[in-house]
């Protein structure tokens, strides 16, 4: 009963978003895209549109983005050990034996 | 790591990748430098010089990148790349001088260029190196 209420939760949920965003849907005329579009050559100097938006009109997404990679670097080295922390264990044999 | 722990590698895959590898390196150097004009930039580019790592891992599996050396550098890159657009996009800059526009996108997609690949080589040889040559955790 409970997963049943929960499905019927998320259902009405999804459908009402769905619906409010119909009914603004004036505001999703695409006011940006079309001033992106006429103008990126005059702001950044570029023929390519991407990188003005990634460069220019998005920095602080790129920005981030980049952070995000250095965060994910820094928990894998603080969770993964270094090479001079690994123990040899397995005997020289079965190791060559295993690359076989 | 002792010479004789390597083990022996395919003849095909060292000349292949010997031939490969200045070619490999140019095509990502090409993706990052023509970025603001082709299709490419600094995400993509970094992706295909870190394929260098990975082809220098098929050949010659030896952990000789000092790790800690790649992490400084990786913070001096990440605070060149957050102070760059502080420097010289939010305070206008280059909206005042806009012959400056093309040198501030070559200078970004360099900086995340070489941000990313050092990030995404040293990622695949820790995990490449985490289970691969037989050896454990020490505990």
């Amino acid at each position: 009963m409970r997963f049943l209420l929960s499905a019927l939760l998320i259902t009405a949920v999804f459908i009402i978003v769905t619906l409010i965003s119909q009914v603004h849907f004036e505001q999703q005329q695409p006011i940006l895209f079309e001033y992106i579009v006429r103008n990126y050559e005059e702001d950044c100097g570029t023929t390519n549109a991407v990188t003005a938006i990634l460069l220019n009109y998005r920095m602080y997404d790129t920005m981030f983005e980049v952070l995000i990679l250095l965060t994910a670097i820094i928990g894998m080295k603080q969770f993964l050990p270094a090479p001079h922390e690994l123990k040899d264990d397995t005997p020289v044999k079965k190791r060559t034996a295993s690359h076989d | 790591m002792i010479e004789h722990d390597i083990p022996e590698q395919s003849l095909v895959l060292e000349v292949v990748i010997g031939f490969l590898y200045p070619f490999m390196l140019l095509l990502g150097f090409f993706i990052i430098l023509n970025g603001h004009h082709t299709p490419g930039g600094g995400f993509q580019g970094g992706s295909v010089l870190a394929a260098l790592f990975i082809a220098r891992y098929v050949v010659y599996p030896v952990h000789d990148v000092n790790s800690e050396k790649m992490h400084m550098f990786q913070r001096i890159f990440i605070a060149l790349i957050l102070l760059t657009p502080m420097v010289f996009l939010f305070t206008g800059f280059i909206h005042r001088f806009p012959e400056y526009r093309s040198l501030y996108l070559l200078v970004m997609n360099v900086l995340i260029g070489f941000q990313v690949g050092m990030e995404i080589g040293v990622a695949i040889l820790r995990f490449a190196f985490f289970q691969g040559v037989g050896k454990t955790w020490r505990l």
